[in-house]
C-alpha cells in the first residue's frame, strides 16, 4: 500500500476523535462513583446496580425497545415493497409520497401526526407512536432499498421469470437475496432512528407513555445521574451487537 | 405479511391492556416523593402512571394539540390561566377535596383561577440568588439584592463566574424588581430601562443557563446565579454530598422576587376524575405535601404541613418567606400578544448584542 501523507492520517484521526471521544466518555462516566459526574471520582458499577432497580428507567428503555422492533418491522416490510416498487415501475408520484415524510420538519411531523390520531380518536399511547414511528421510517428504508435495486443486474430476475418462476417466486428467491444487504442496513437505520427520536414522540405519545429519550430529557432539568450513562452504555453495545448480527448475516453489507 | 400483521396486532394489545385503576399524572420530573406515590397507591387501590414536561410550554402545546388521557396536570400559575381560556380544564367539586381548608388563604382566589373553580395549588419556588457562600463572603459581596447582579460595581468582581436564567420573562423581571417597578410592569419606557441594565451587566455574566447551573454550582464554576430556590437547594444538596468545603446558599434580594406556584388541575378529558380528587385530596394532606418540600425544598402553601417540614428547610427565607417578604414577592402574569413581541424583539437584542 502506498503511503498516505501524514496530514491525511492527522485529518482522519481527527475526525474520528471528534465521532467517538464524546462516546467514549460517557461509557467511562457510567463507571464514576459521583452523583454529579462532573469529575473523576472512582470507579463503581453502582450505577448500573441502580439502573437494574429503577423501574421507571427500565420501563422506558423497554418502551424504547418494543417500540423499535415494531416500528423497524413493519416499516422495512412496507419500506422494501416501496423501494421495490419505486425501482420497477419508475412512479413518480409514489416517490414523491413516500420520500416526503423525510425532508419535512420533524416538529411539524410530530404536531401533525397528534391532531390526526385525535382526529381519529385513537387512545395516544405505545401504538401511537409506532405508528408515527412505522410512518417516518419507510421512507429511509425505501431509499437504501431502492439504492441497492439500482446496482442489480435486471437479467437476473428475468432469467428466473424464463425459467419458469412466479413473479413472487423470483422476488423471494432471486431478487430479496440480492437486496438482502440493503433491506438489512434499512432495518438498522429503521431501528436506530425510532430509540432515539424525540421530537416526534414527545408529540405523539399519550399519558403514561415513556420512552427512553423523552425520560432522560425530563431529567436533564434536575440533573442527569450516572445512571443515564449506564442506559446510554447499555444501548451502545446493543446497537454495536446489532451491527455484528448483520455484518455475520450479510457478510457483504459492510464490503463490496 | 401475515406474520407481521399478527405480531403488530399482538404488539398493540400489549400495548393497550391494563386491568388495573389508573391515576394519570402529568407532572414535573422529581416533583412528588416515591414514598407519597406508593401510599397514595395503597390507598385508592389503583397505581399511578406518571408523565413528565419540563416546560409549562410544552405542556401547553401538548394539551392545545388535542392530547388527551391525562387526569391531573400540575401548570404554573399563568399556565392555569392559558388553559382555562382553552376550555382544557375541567371544574373541581370541592365537596370532594375537605382538605383544601389547609391551605393558606394568601393563595387562595387569586386572579390566575378566580374562587379556585379549576385549581388548588401544589407547590410553590422563588426566583431568587444563589451564591457560593466561600466565595462571595471571601469578596465581601451583598446577596440581599439585585445589585450584586445587575451593577457593575459589585457583578465585576465575580466576572465570568455569574449566571442568570436563560428566561425573558425571569430576567426582566428581576430586572424591573431591581429598578423598582413591578414584575409585571408592561410600561414600554420602564422595559427599556430594563434592557440598558441587563445589557451594561451582561459583560460580566459568563451565561445565560437555565439547565446546568445547578452543576456548575455544586463544581464551583460559578459562584452567583440568578435561580429557581429549589434548583439552589438541590445544588447545596449535591454540594455536601460531594463533600465540597463551600455552601452554596439562597439569597433573598430586598428588591422582591417572582413567586412560581404550580398548581393541580383536572384534564377536561381525564379518564378519571374520580380518582383525580381522590389523589388532590390526598396531596392536600399536610403530611404527603411536606414530603415534597422535604425531598426536593419547594415552598409549601399548605398550613398543615408545616409540622412535618424539616426545621433547616422552615427558617429558610428564600422558601418560607415572612410576611414583610410576602408583601414584595409576584407571580408572573401572561402578557399580550402585542406585549409579547416587543419583548421577544428586546430580548432578541439583548442576546444578540456582543
Amino acid at each position: 500500500m502506498r503511503r498516505r501523507s501524514p496530514a491525511l492520517w492527522a485529518a482522519a484521526l481527527a475526525g474520528y476523535a471528534f465521532l467517538y471521544i464524546p462516546l467514549v466518555i460517557v461509557v467511562v462516566y457510567s463507571f464514576n462513583d459521583s452523583r454529579l459526574n462532573a469529575e473523576w471520582v472512582g470507579f463503581t458499577f453502582d450505577w448500573y446496580r441502580k439502573l437494574f432497580h429503577n423501574e421507571e428507567m427500565l420501563s422506558a428503555a423497554g418502551n424504547s425497545l418494543l417500540i423499535a422492533l415494531v416500528a423497524s418491522a413493519v416499516s422495512t416490510a412496507l419500506g422494501t415493497m416501496a423501494g421495490v416498487a419505486m425501482y420497477r415501475y419508475r412512479a413518480k408520484l409514489l416517490a414523491v409520497l413516500v420520500l416526503t415524510p423525510i425532508a419535512i420538519p420533524e416538529i411539524l411531523m410530530g404536531v401533525s401526526l397528534l391532531i390526526f390520531f385525535v382526529m381519529l380518536n385513537l387512545r395516544l399511547g405505545l401504538a401511537s407512536v409506532a405508528l408515527a414511528h412505522i410512518a417516518f421510517c419507510i421512507g429511509f428504508v425505501a431509499i437504501v432499498v431502492r439504492a441497492r435495486l439500482a446496482g442489480m443486474d435486471e437479467s437476473l430476475t428475468e432469467a428466473a421469470r424464463d425459467c419458469g418462476a412466479t413473479p413472487w417466486q423470483a422476488f423471494r428467491y432471486v431478487t430479496l437475496p440480492l437486496i438482502m444487504p440493503g433491506v438489512i442496513a434499512g432495518a438498522l437505520m429503521a431501528f436506530t432512528l425510532s430509540i432515539d427520536d424525540f421530537v416526534i414522540t414527545f408529540f405523539t405519545a399519550g399519558a403514561g407513555t415513556v420512552t427512553l429519550p423523552l425520560q432522560i430529557y425530563s431529567m436533564i432539568k434536575i440533573a442527569v445521574t450516572p445512571e443515564v450513562n449506564a442506559v446510554s452504555t447499555l444501548l451502545m453495545l446493543l446497537t454495536l451487537a446489532l451491527i455484528v448480527v448483520a455484518t455475520r448475516l450479510t457478510p457483504s453489507l459492510f464490503r463490496n | 405479511m401475515k406474520r407481521f400483521a399478527s405480531l403488530l396486532a399482538l404488539a398493540m394489545i400489549a400495548l393497550t391492556a391494563n386491568a388495573k385503576d389508573q391515576l394519570h399524572l402529568y407532572n414535573w420530573n422529581n416533583y412528588i416523593a416515591p414514598e407519597t406515590v406508593k401510599r397514595f397507591e395503597e390507598q385508592c387501590k389503583c397505581e399511578v402512571v406518571q408523565t413528565y414536561y419540563s416546560d409549562n410550554e410544552e405542556l401547553l402545546a401538548k394539551l392545545a394539540a388535542g392530547a388527551k388521557g391525562y387526569d391531573v396536570l400540575v401548570p404554573t400559575s399563568n399556565a392555569v390561566q392559558a388553559l382555562i381560556k382553552g376550555g382544557q380544564l375541567k371544574p373541581i367539586d370541592k365537596s370532594q377535596l375537605p382538605n383544601l381548608k389547609n391551605i393558606d388563604p394568601a393563595y387562595l382566589n387569586t386572579a390566575f383561577d378566580p374562587d379556585n373553580k379549576y385549581s388548588v395549588p401544589y407547590a410553590m419556588s422563588l426566583t431568587v440568588i444563589g451564591y457560593n457562600d466561600q466565595k462571595i463572603k471571601e469578596l465581601g459581596l451583598p446577596t440581599d439584592t439585585w445589585a450584586v447582579v445587575f451593577d457593575p460595581k459589585y457583578v465585576e468582581k465575580i466576572k465570568g463566574r455569574v449566571t442568570v436564567l436563560d428566561s425573558s420573562s425571569e430576567l426582566f423581571a428581576a430586572a424591573l424588581k431591581y429598578l423598582g417597578y413591578s414584575a409585571n410592569d408592561v410600561d414600554e419606557a420602564h422595559w427599556k430601562q430594563a434592557v440598558d441594565l441587563i445589557k451594561k451587566a451582561k459583560p460580566y455574566w459568563a451565561a445565560f443557563n437555565a439547565s446546568s447551573y445547578i452543576k456548575e454550582l455544586t463544581v464551583g464554576n460559578i459562584w452567583l446565579v440568578h435561580g429557581y430556590s429549589n434548583d439552589i437547594f438541590q445544588a447545596n444538596l449535591d454540594a455536601q454530598a460531594a463533600g465540597r468545603p463551600f455552601h452554596i446558599l439562597h439569597g433573598l434580594p430586598k428588591e422582591g422576587a417572582v413567586l412560581a406556584v404550580d398548581n393541580m388541575v383536572i384534564h377536561k378529558d381525564a379518564p378519571r376524575p374520580d380518582l383525580a380528587h381522590k389523589f388532590m385530596n390526598f396531596m392536600l394532606e399536610g403530611r404527603n405535601s411536606a414530603e415534597l418540600t422535604n425531598l426536593i425544598g419547594s415552598g409549601n402553601p399548605n398550613k398543615e404541613a408545616i409540622k412535618y417540614i424539616k426545621p433547616e428547610i422552615l427558617k429558610n427565607p428564600a422558601i418560607f418567606p415572612d410576611k414583610t417578604m410576602m408583601l414584595k414577592l409576584e407571580q408572573l402574569k401572561e402578557l399580550t400578544s402585542a406585549q409579547r413581541r416587543l419583548r421577544n424583539r428586546m430580548w432578541t437584542e439583548i442576546k444578540a448584542g456582543r
